[in-house]
């Protein structure tokens, strides 16, 4: 559904977004993830049609994202989303819905279905009225208003409280099963993790890794494992309920403490797993302290020399 | 896909984008309104109703008139007198009962008499009136001003005359002679001029209404105080002696609307006691009345501009189906919608019809151009309303300045005002003088709406950049290749002959000696900045390489896109403006105004002058700021120069 290939988007000196290939399928949520400045925003722009690229191409539902004809099946949700705070929700709504060239009627359906699963009130009262996570809610009802196939969200619950966020986040994966193409951004991690199929984490314009939540933390996280013995080793550590600990990064070291335990009379009695969680790979990775990834591969399309290591989707 | 397809699928498409402008207008209207409040709304309300009335009041009464001529003539006449009308639609005279004791004792200061019957034998064959002024220059002031009321009167009567042959019976065959021919004891002194000498002092002064008639003049107008023999009313005035004879005036002759005497002083036979007070308040008024809306208007279009940008709600309408264009026409429309509803109400309001209309609604439009790029270019209202004042100011000076000089020099078409003010005296607009009025404002604004449609995105709407540095991104983003910049310079026209006009009415009260010199420095500064800033834009921007050969060839493709576009400017010989010498000095070394076969000579020298003097200023565009002030200085040294040797040469 969207094919981004050697997407480059400098200003001046200044390279925002570096050589960014990355293929987005039907139904699927997609996250970009990165710290402030990463390039995540005009990543989005550019496939929104917004900015052009210095260089590459980005293709959106089989047109060129700078085609006007693309806007009829994109939905477009920006970080910063104000309303027209003198209109209500169904005249905000509706003028954009004229704009698409909604039938009245088919549009009428559309707003009051969309509005009804975000279970948003006052759609009559106007929107300078209304709380911050009402207008959220609003904005997203417009980036559905004219059924498109592709979804561009960037920070949708942003700045929202808890429950509001998660109506939002579990209405963003009501959508994978609408069949429509999410592509999502945060700065919560938390979010990303728990809605997104696959993600790619950018840093300095750069993508340094991608693929699915999964891949990622099997590539850059280092598995630790808790092995907890009756019986002091070498290798362990007194806890404070009296148990012995050791914790080992392989499974083969595991191994070695359960043989260690047996020969020394005891025995191992728990082996925990701790995964590492996507924020901090994230910050392992934007920090500059790049664990070592098991495979590594330059995917730099444009040849230039890169500090981080880019990786190809896992297997 | 057959013609017939395609010319479907363009017309579905050119609706669906009209439908879209008018949703876009309807929901700016919205917008627009509901800012306000019902208070706020009914202030502004308020507001425009009483100045309304109060302008339109001033214009329709006189009472606000400055002049200090009124009633300041007393003139003892019979109640009976014909002449009473004549007195009467006269802003300076005023009428009082005929006391010959009153005349000697300074009470009145002229006297009007009764009708002396031609006598057989030699002399005069027509009634002649019997006129006595007081003793002193009061009393001969009063005499000049009943005369040159007489004349008028006489003349508007003339004018509504359904007989034109009746009304002007002798018709003079004006023939226009260069100066040149003229040879150096050619008289000056317009007081000394009979027949055809006459008749080239008028292609000199160039009222206006001669300049553009040809060969033939029926108007009766074209006699002035001067002593021209072109008037058909057989008038006497060159008389000195204090009995003299004119037309008995027209019982019921109407001698022209109520609005007309108080903008322009009740005549119109262009002496200077008449012209030269009045005309400014008139203008004055005019320019107060159609502008001052326009500043409301532009307010609250500006502010919206700059709100979809400071809020960057702009963002949802770029991110839809819309073309940018279409956006800014649904956004302007409304606004444009208005500033010309007003200026018809107006327009009616002071007598004016559609040419009236016509002529200020490309002073609105380019209001609105102005104030879009203006709002673009802003970074918070602060700036905006720095900008909106600029924007009125110089618009204003514009339209203001030269109507001043309305039926004196052509300098007064400069402005679209001096239109209205030639519909309002009842006197015919050619289509000539009408686009050189209105041509360059019809332009700029296309061109300031091109500039600024062309930053409507979102990379420049939303960033946060000086002025200056927006203003070269709008240039910057019309840029594509080197013909692109051939192109922006023939587009920057229209900007430059508005600077340059203004030039000339600004400089037109200086003495010749100092306006044509500087005159010619002014346009060399401006023709130069034209051609070359889009350069410095494009190589900012890194565009193009900074390489000598680049800077030459983008200088010489600005240079052929200038002399091209100049001879656009051929215009301003429609309306005699090549007459003026200062007309002469800013249109000589384009070529425009001069005998075809020196302009043959004169093709080469403008191309190769714009050639190299833009190559110049790219030489130094390339590099950094500083060089490009330098080499701009440079190379309107060099323009200049030649203008002066042009103007030497030819003038």
């Amino acid at each position: 559904m969207i094919e981004v290939s050697g997407l480059r988007k400098t200003y001046g000196d200044f390279a925002a977004v570096v050589g960014s290939e990355f293929e987005i399928d039907r139904g699927e949520i997609f996250g970009v993830v990165g710290p402030n400045g990463a390039g995540k925003t005009t990543t989005l722009k550019m496939l929104a049609g917004l900015i052009e690229p210095t260089s590459g191409t980005a293709t959106v539902a089989g047109y060129d994202a700078g085609d006007p004809e693309m806007r009829h099946q994109l939905g477009f949700l920006p970080e910063e989303s104000p309303l027209y705070e003198d209109m209500t929700a169904r005249s905000y709504l509706r003028f954009f819905a004229d704009l698409y060239d909604v039938p009245r009627e088919v549009a009428s359906e559309r707003i009051e279905s969309t509005l009804d699963r975000l279970d948003l009130e006052y759609r009559d009262r106007r929107l300078g009225d209304v709380s911050k996570g009402m207008k959220r809610k609003v904005a997203i009802a417009r980036s559905l208003v004219n059924d498109p196939d592709v979804l561009i969200y960037d920070e949708p619950a942003s700045g929202l409280d808890p429950l509001t966020t998660n109506s939002v986040l579990e209405f963003t994966e009501e959508l994978r099963e609408d069949d429509k193409t999410v592509i999502f951004s945060a700065h919560n991690l938390y979010h990303v993790e728990s809605v997104c199929d696959r993600v790619v984490i950018m840093n300095e314009g750069r993508i340094i890794a991608r693929g699915s939540v999964a891949d990622i933390r099997e590539q850059y996280g280092e598995t630790t494992y808790h092995v907890y013995s009756d019986t002091a080793l070498d290798a362990t550590d007194p806890t404070a309920d009296g148990r012995h600990r050791a914790v080992v990064e392989t499974m083969a070291k595991v191994e070695a403490i359960q043989a260690a335990a047996t020969d020394a009379g005891g025995s191992v009695t728990d082996i925990r797993t701790d995964e590492p969680s996507l924020e901090s790979i994230f910050l392992e990775l934007t920090g500059q302290q790049m664990p070592s990834p098991r495979t590594a591969t330059d995917t730099e399309p444009t040849g230039e020399p890169t500090t981080e290591h880019e990786v190809e989707d896992a297997p | 896909m057959t013609r017939v397809d395609r010319l479907r699928t363009r017309l579905t498409t050119a609706g669906r984008r009209l439908r879209r402008i008018a949703r876009i207008a309807r929901w700016e209207f919205g917008q627009s309104t509901s800012s306000y409040n019902r208070r706020t709304l009914a202030v502004i309300a308020v507001l425009v109703v009483v100045v309304a009335s109060v302008g339109t009041s001033a214009v329709a009464l006189g009472v606000a008139s400055p002049s200090p001529n009124t009633d300041i003539y007393r003139v003892g006449v019979a109640d009976n007198s014909p002449y009473n009308a004549v007195i009467d639609d006269h802003a300076s005279l005023t009428a009082r009962p005929p006391d010959r004791t009153a005349l000697a004792t300074g009470e009145i200061d002229l006297l009007i008499g009764g009708v002396r019957q031609p006598a057989a034998g030699p002399g005069p064959r027509s009634p002649t009136l019997l006129v006595e002024p007081a003793d002193g220059e009061k009393g001969d002031a009063a005499l000049t001003a009943f005369r040159s009321a007489v004349q008028s009167y006489n003349d508007r009567a003339m004018a509504l005359e359904p007989n034109r042959t009746a009304a002007y019976p002798v018709v003079v065959e004006l023939q226009y002679i260069p100066q040149s021919t003229l040879g150096p004891a050619a008289p000056t002194n317009a007081g000394n001029l009979t027949g055809d000498d006459a008749a080239a002092d008028n292609a000199d002064d160039s009222d206006g209404t001669d300049t553009d008639a040809n060969d033939t003049d029926t108007n009766g107008t074209t006699s002035d105080a001067d002593g021209g023999t072109a008037d058909g009313g057989g008038d006497n005035t060159t008389g000195t002696d204090r009995t003299e004879g004119d037309a008995p005036p027209v019982a019921d002759g109407g001698g022209g609307s109520l609005l007309d005497r108080a903008l322009f002083g009740g005549g119109t036979s262009g002496s200077p006691a008449e012209i030269q007070p009045p005309f400014p308040f008139g203008s004055l008024l005019l320019a107060f009345l159609f502008l001052v809306p326009m500043n409301f208007v532009i307010q609250s279009y500006g502010s919206s501009v700059l709100n979809e940008r400071i809020s960057r709600r702009g963002e949802l309408l770029l991110v839809a189906p819309v073309e940018r264009l279409d956006i800014v026409a649904g956004k302007t429309l409304p606004y444009a919608a208005i500033a010309v509803a007003v200026t018809a109400v107006i327009a009616a309001a002071v007598g004016g019809g559609l040419l009236s209309v016509a002529a200020v609604v490309p002073i609105a439009l380019t209001f609105l151009a102005a104030t879009f790029l203006g709002a673009m270019f802003a970074r918070s209202f602060k700036e905006l309303t720095f900008v909106t004042i600029t924007i009125t100011v110089f618009l204003t000076s514009y339209v203001f300045i030269p109507s001043i000089f309305t039926n004196v020099t052509p300098i007064a078409l400069i402005s679209p005002l001096t239109l209205v003010v030639m519909e309002l005296q009842g006197e015919a607009v050619s289509l000539g003088s009408y686009l050189f009025s209105t041509g360059p404002f019809y332009t700029s604004t296309a061109v300031l709406f091109l500039l600024g449609t062309g930053v409507y995105r979102e990379e420049d709407m939303f960033s946060q950049k000086p002025v200056p540095l927006k203003f070269l991104d709008a240039l910057d983003a019309r840029l594509s290749g080197v013909r692109s910049v051939g192109v922006l310079t023939a587009l920057f026209l229209p900007f430059v002959f508005i600077a340059e006009l203004l030039a000339i009415a600004v400089l037109f009260v200086l003495p010749i000696e100092v306006s044509i010199p500087l005159l010619l420095v002014v346009i060399a500064a401006v023709e130069e900045v034209a051609k070359s800033i889009h350069i410095f834009a494009g190589f900012e921007s890194d565009r193009f390489d900074r390489s000598v050969p680049t800077a030459l060839l983008l200088g010489a493709a600005s240079g052929v896109g200038f002399f091209v576009a100049e001879k656009f400017t051929a215009v301003a010989q429609l309306v005699g403006l090549p007459d003026l010498q200062l007309g002469q000095a800013a249109l000589q070394p384009a070529g425009i105004g001069i005998a075809p076969s020196t302009t043959l000579l004169l093709l080469a020298g403008p191309l190769v002058l714009h050639t190299v003097t833009a190559g110049v200023s790219a030489l130094g565009a390339r590099t950094r700021l500083r060089w490009y002030l330098v080499s701009l200085v440079a190379a309107t040294a060099i323009h200049a120069a030649y203008n002066l040797g042009v103007v030497t040469l030819y003038g």
